[in-house]
């Protein structure tokens, strides 16, 4: 079955999502992923990713407006889901939680909210 | 410029056309979309080359399994079924382990030995045929119309050669070359304090134009224009000097024989490639070999020595040149008997024979034997695995039967079928891979070849073409047969085995005999000409014969060396003759008799021997007298054969007066006729005379058993005489034997090669053998019960087999005795089919044959029948 855990990529993905609000679209998200991270990525990785996502429930989608610099085409624009939502807090969780268990780290005085 | 623009700023029509082709169609829009935006951003930045590559790149990545379409059911149902044959043919294999071990080790066998066979065939067929001008390259032979038959040379007239390329504009290059065995191997080339033996030859000046031997120093257009300059090869340059530098401009001494000529190094070549029949350590300019000649004898119209290669100009019609030229040398001289004929360079190698004028064969009549043979074990193999399996249908009869019940067509059963047959064919690839691996350098020996089994693609692709071939030919039949049974029968258990299905399979067991049969037939055939060439009595003694050449001072001096010789008391004889007794050397038709028509013309063999020569060899007189040192006037006589005094018509011919060269000469002697060409051909006319200058060859008659202390001494004295030089001697049987090397070597192929079919038909004989015994152990059970004794169930079981090795010996004999036939007309004296050749090969098939099927049938004779009717 599908499972709810997030990858490294899905879950950057989806954050971007919620970054990028109504513009949020394949091309913009795998702009803004080679932008922010600087790793470069195809647009069919990304869409591919998305579609999975959107099939394990993290996302939804509905097509956007049409655009000139599209051919006149309109685009699908993904919105994080209460799911999503509560994947990407899970997966901060744990990480807070393991970082705080690191000794190295503890004494740092590291607080995250 | 608009319209450039628009195409220049507009993603790429073929990527966008792929993508269309695989992409679901609910996803075309926002894709095309996003993909399009993207294009316009990087239209931003990058040239519009860089974006559509990217483009491209983009649409690959949509290649995912959510964006492709879903394609046809029917498209994938063969990936299906592909896997589902897979599967059931490996459990088929593993279930059934001795059929598939048969099918296994007889196809690779046979794999392997058509392997082995494709790989020689293909390195004959490509021989000498690297050369630039390949296609325009001709070799010039004479035709020389004599009374006794057309006799075929590859010796022209010195200038020949010459005179075309001055006089025919189709000509581009035509140069002159001293045959390849001039000096037996025996010249040297030495500098100061080194001689080194090279073989070599003498070549007009273009003759790097004509061959593509690249040079690694020196031009090819001047290398050879001077007179004594010479090319030598890497490895010689590299034996005599250590090194290839600098080479050029040395001079270097020349040796062979008693001639010694200063040469001037001009140029290195690379080391001739394997599949080259030149292979020579140097080429010297042809006018120095001219030189010598000259001092015997004048370079006529009438005399023959080099071989002549041309290479024709761009848009000359070969037939065209042939006809123009045929009458060349006639031309130049009225009374000439010689028409010329040009045959392709590199057809040469394949083609050597000629008989009337006309090419016959050669090597190619081994290289269509081999095929013929590879084909036959292919078959024989094929022939196995079609046997096993339609023998093994009953086993598979539930499973046709649901098969079909269910809606199996007939075409899935075949492919299912073709795929188990290529499926084991590909096993056998592998095995058979392996073994041409590890077999080659055994296989190489025999054959005297360098054949490499490297990465070569042309050659795997055949590989892999043979393969596929062998297993939808083994398994078409299979396929056909079991595919074609009726469901509803074969579930109710009944197996309509038609007399026609059992018909086929002994036909084909049959078939297969048959081909074995041939073969040992064949086999015997071959072996026994070999051994009746070797035996044969030649008309001399070549036992306990030393021959070796004149060199150096020996050379200078032979009577000195000769006497010295004759003093060791083991030394029967010490003669020497111009040049090697065996094969066609030296000929002249300079004779002229009383009663000579005008128009008659006969190739004389020409030997000049000392006294004893005739003695040395044992030759038989006939009638008249040898050259005796006594007498001291034999500078003007003339000893025949047989085979000359008959065809010049002479009667009582001793004391007649023939002219030769144009001096009168008195028949001394005729001397019985002896084989000195190879056994392909009939005794020429010969003439010896005694000749104190040809002094080339030194014949050394040793008593019987004194070989080595007769060797030793004769060294001793050789190095008394020529400081600094080798002696380099040979037997003369030992040489005799090496003219039909390639006879033995095709004897002993063809031994293995037969020895294999056999090997395989048996196999098949036993899987056969075990699947009878097997399916019908009930019946034998209950026959022993009813008291039928071992021998009689052997008989029962045996009777079948016998039966059909029976069939395959009456229709192979005659067969067999129609094709040796043939291939011993190919020799002018050849043994005789003798009927015991066919008596073993029948005999053979039917032994093994039945040891085969013996262990099979001894096992089941002696079963217990409570064990095999218990269940």
């Amino acid at each position: 079955m599908k499972s709810s855990r997030l990858g490294e990529f899905e879950e950057l993905l989806l954050l971007l999502v919620g970054i990028l609000e109504e513009d949020a679209y394949a091309f913009r998200i795998a702009e803004e992923f080679e932008k922010q991270t600087s790793r470069s990525v195809s647009i069919g990785a990304v869409h591919s990713t998305l579609n999975r996502m959107g099939e394990k429930g993290f996302l939804k989608s509905e097509m956007g407006e049409p655009s000139a610099t599209r051919g006149g085409r309109r685009k699908r624009i993904y919105y994080i889901t209460a799911i999503g939502k509560k994947a990407l807090e899970n997966s901060r969780d744990l990480r807070v939680s393991l970082w705080s268990q690191y000794p190295a780290f503890a004494s740092n005085k590291w607080s995250l909210g | 410029m608009d319209n450039k623009d628009q195409t220049e700023n507009a993603p790429p029509k073929w990527a966008e056309t792929f993508l269309l082709w695989f992409l679901k169609d609910d996803l075309v829009e926002e894709v095309l979309g996003d993909l399009e935006e993207q294009f316009a951003a990087q239209l931003g930045h990058r040239t519009p080359w860089q974006a559509k590559v990217n483009y491209w790149y983009q649409v690959f990545n949509y290649l995912r399994p959510f964006a492709v379409r879903k394609m046809n059911w029917t498209q994938l149902n063969p990936m299906f079924m592909f896997r589902h044959n897979m599967l059931l043919a490996f459990r088929n294999f593993k279930r059934y382990k001795s059929s598939f071990l048969i099918n296994l080790i007889g196809l690779s066998t046979g794999l392997a030995c058509a392997f082995l066979i494709l790989m020689w065939v293909r390195d004959e067929v490509n021989f000498d045929k690297f050369h630039s001008n390949e296609d325009r390259l001709f070799q010039v032979f004479s035709n020389q119309a004599t009374s006794t038959g057309i006799n075929t040379n590859g010796s022209n007239p010195d200038y020949l050669a010459r005179t075309m390329a001055e006089e025919l504009p189709a000509v581009k290059y035509a140069v002159a070359v001293s045959p390849p065995g001039t000096f037996e191997d025996n010249s040297t080339l030495s500098i100061p304090g080194k001689v080194t033996k090279a073989t070599g030859q003498f070549a007009d000046k273009d003759y790097f134009q004509v061959f593509s031997f690249p040079l690694i120093q020196g031009d090819k257009a001047e290398v050879l224009k001077t007179k004594n300059s010479i090319v030598i090869s890497e490895r010689l340059a590299l034996k005599i000097f250590n090194t290839t530098e600098d080479v050029v401009g040395e001079s270097i001494s020349w040796g062979a024989l008693r001639f010694s000529v200063e040469m001037q190094i001009t140029g290195i070549y690379e080391n001739p490639p394997a599949n080259s029949s030149f292979q020579a350590d140097y080429v010297a300019a042809f006018d120095g070999i001219l030189e010598l000649i000259h001092e015997v004898r004048e370079s006529t119209w009438g005399n023959f020595f080099p071989n002549v290669f041309i290479v024709l100009a761009d848009g000359v019609d070969e037939k065209d040149f042939a006809a123009n030229t045929k009458n060349f040398i006639k031309e130049k001289d009225e009374a000439s008997i010689t028409s010329l004929l040009i045959q392709p360079y590199s057809k040469g190698y394949l083609y050597s024979r000629f008989e009337n004028g006309q090419v016959v064969g050669g090597r190619i009549d081994y290289v269509y034997l081999f095929s013929i043979i590879a084909l036959f074990i292919l078959f024989i193999a094929c022939i196995n695995f079609m046997n096993l399996s339609t023998a093994k249908a009953t086993r598979r009869l539930k499973e046709i039967g649901v098969k079909k019940a269910i809606g199996a067509s007939r075409g899935s059963l075949i492919a299912q079928y073709l795929w188990e047959s290529i499926l084991i064919s590909l096993c056998s690839l592998l095995v058979a891979v392996a073994a041409v691996r590890l077999v080659l350098p055994q296989f190489n020996l025999i054959t005297g070849k360098d054949l490499v089994f490297g990465f070569d693609p042309q050659l795997i692709l055949l590989f892999i073409g043979i393969t596929f071939f062998a297993g939808i030919l083994a398994g078409s039949y299979p396929a056909l047969y079991l595919s074609g049974f009726k469901p509803a029968t074969i579930l109710k258990g009944k197996i309509n085995s038609s007399i026609g299905e059992a018909f086929a399979r002994k036909g084909l067991v049959v078939f297969q005999f048959m081909l074995s049969i041939i073969l040992i037939v064949s086999v015997l055939v071959v072996q026994e000409q070999v051994s009746f060439v070797q035996d044969k009595n030649l008309g001399y003694e070549k036992e306990n014969i030393l021959i070796f050449p004149f060199e150096g001072d020996i050379a200078r001096n032979p009577k000195a060396f000769l006497t010295e010789l004759r003093k060791n008391k083991d030394v029967k004889y010490a003669s020497y003759s111009d040049h090697l007794l065996l094969g066609h050397n030296n000929s002249t038709s300079g004779i002229n008799w009383e009663g000579k028509e005008e128009e008659t013309h006969i190739d004389f063999e020409n030997i000049s021997v000392d006294y004893d020569f005739l003695e040395l060899l044992d030759l038989e007189m006939t009638a008249g007298r040898t050259f005796s040192a006594e007498r001291g006037t034999d500078d003007s006589t003339l000893i025949f054969n047989e085979a000359a005094i008959a065809v010049m018509g002479l009667e009582d011919p001793i004391g007649k007066t023939v002219e030769f060269w144009g001096s009168d000469r008195e028949i001394i002697g005729v001397v019985k006729d002896f084989h000195f060409e190879s056994l392909y051909e009939e005794v020429k006319p010969l003439v010896f005379r005694y000749n104190p200058k040809g002094a080339m060859q030194v014949y050394v008659k040793i008593e019987k058993g004194k070989d080595a202390a007769v060797i030793a001494s004769v060294e001793k004295l050789y190095q008394r005489f020529n400081k600094g030089y080798s002696l380099d001697y040979a037997f003369m049987d030992a040489n005799y034997q090496a003219q039909y090397i390639s006879e033995q070597r095709v004897s002993i192929l063809s031994r293995y090669f037969a020895g294999f079919a056999i090997l395989i038909s048996c196999m098949g004989l036993f899987g056969l053998a075990a699947f009878t015994a097997e399916r019908r152990l009930k019946e034998i059970g209950i026959r022993k019960i009813l008291g039928s004794s071992n021998f009689g169930i052997i008989q029962l079981l045996t009777k079948d087999f016998t039966r059909m090795v029976l069939i395959a010996i009456l229709i192979a004999l005659p067969l067999s005795y129609f094709l040796t036939q043939q291939w011993l007309k190919g020799f002018a004296f050849h043994t005789e089919l003798k009927p015991w050749y066919f008596i073993v090969a029948g005999i053979a098939a039917l032994v093994i044959a039945w040891l085969t099927v013996a262990f099979q049938t001894l096992r089941v004779a002696n079963v217990n029948p409570a064990s095999c009717l218990r269940d």
